[in-house]
């Protein structure tokens, strides 16, 4: 290594030597500085994890699992909180399992790129507050699980409970 | 959920696979977005059968790894001009960072590929001080399936509600960027002391 040969010749107590030890000074308060971040970091990591277990998403084991399943299961009336002005149209027929045209007349939604198409962009066409926009997608799909009566659409054919980490299933596979 | 996220969050979408490649090959080379939280939130995509979970992997696996390379290459082909052009050469604290590199290779590229913005430094490092081409693929690329995959696999473990973890996850990806810098340091401390017998 050259490096390492330059370093050989070096005499103890040289300008070199000095210079080296200004760094490995230097590399010290780095180290010192880097373990205070650390240390603030871990106690943020500790308090967002009470805080996950305080709002029962991390409650308990058991919770924790139902908590997994229920995420991979299909979404229903109840879950019209996750939804965001980034989601687009088609994802949201999707998770929530609704009939493909179901948001463009209920909204309704003009835009022909519907359903690829994010609520922010509706909101966009239509002159709406993205918040407001967020609000009638959730209100039509509250109302359409109401009309629907079960308050879950599973019977479509696509669910999103049938994913699988080794046999992914449904159109969507291997589409660009 | 910040702007740039959801915004992120729209684009991979509305193109899929074609934004996931972008945005991590982006990423890989030196954009300092939400790379991971993009990654949780397609592991949540694919456990709803949106996206496919082993072809997601795949896209961000070569996306990054042609990211990394590209970085890579640059400073590989352009570096010396760069470096003698800024004066790099006349601090010593970039020449023992090149040592550093020369000499331990293949630990600071792989552990560096968990470290964040500091991936990309060391990318163009590694090139400035002509770390060979075929021990920065191998580890680089050992790194980059390590580091996807368990994005991915968190947010299709807890799928629909991936964002709750979104902060869980950004505050680990931080306290491993710390920990890394931490390790490459002392080493490079441990190797300072030892060589110049400061101790």
């Amino acid at each position: 290594m050259a490096n390492e040969g330059r370093g050989d010749h070096e005499e103890p107590g040289s300008h070199n030597n000095r210079n080296n030890r200004r760094m490995a000074r230097v590399v010290e308060w780095v180290v010192i500085a880097l373990a205070v971040i650390l240390a603030v970091l871990v106690v943020f990591f500790v308090r967002e994890y009470l805080n996950l277990r305080r709002e029962q998403i991390l409650n308990a084991r058991e919770a924790s699992i139902d908590h997994v399943l229920k995420g991979h299961g299909p979404l229903t009336a109840s879950d019209v909180d996750i939804i965001q002005p980034w989601m687009t149209f088609d994802y949201l027929n999707r998770i929530f399992v609704l009939p493909a045209d179901y948001l463009q007349t209920a909204l309704p939604v003009t835009d022909t790129h519907y359903p690829h198409l994010s609520i922010t962009s509706y909101a966009r066409d239509t002159n709406e507050a993205s918040a407001a926009a967020l609000t009638n997608v959730q209100t039509a799909i509250k109302n359409y699980f109401a009309q629907e009566g079960t308050g879950n659409s599973s019977s479509s054919a696509t669910s999103p409970s049938n994913a699988s980490l080794g046999f992914p299933t449904g159109a969507v596979q291997g589409s660009i | 959920m910040t702007g740039v996220t959801g915004s992120l969050l729209s684009f991979v979408l509305l193109y899929k696979y074609w934004a996931l490649f972008v945005i991590v090959y982006l990423g890989a080379i030196i954009i300092p977005w939400p790379v991971n939280i993009t990654l949780l939130a397609i592991g949540a995509f694919a456990s709803q059968n949106y996206f496919s979970f082993w072809f997601s992997l795949t896209v961000a696996v070569v996306a990054n790894t042609l990211g990394d390379l590209t970085d890579y290459a640059v400073t590989r082909y352009f570096g010396e001009r760069v470096i003698h052009l800024l004066r790099l050469n006349k601090i010593r604290f970039f020449n023992h960072l090149q040592a550093e590199l020369r000499s331990d290779a293949a630990v600071t590229v792989f552990m560096t590929r968990f470290a964040g913005s500091l991936s990309s430094i060391t990318n163009f490092l590694a090139g400035l001080v002509a770390v060979p081409l075929k021990t920065f693929f191998i580890y680089d690329l050992i790194g980059n399936i390590i580091e996807p995959f368990s994005a991915l696999f968190l947010g299709y473990l807890v799928g629909s509600y991936w964002n709750d973890f979104s902060n869980l996850l950004s505050l680990i990806g931080a306290i491993v960027a710390v920990v890394v810098l931490l390790f490459i340091l002392l080493r490079m401390y441990r190797r300072i002391m030892k060589k110049y017998e400061l101790v």
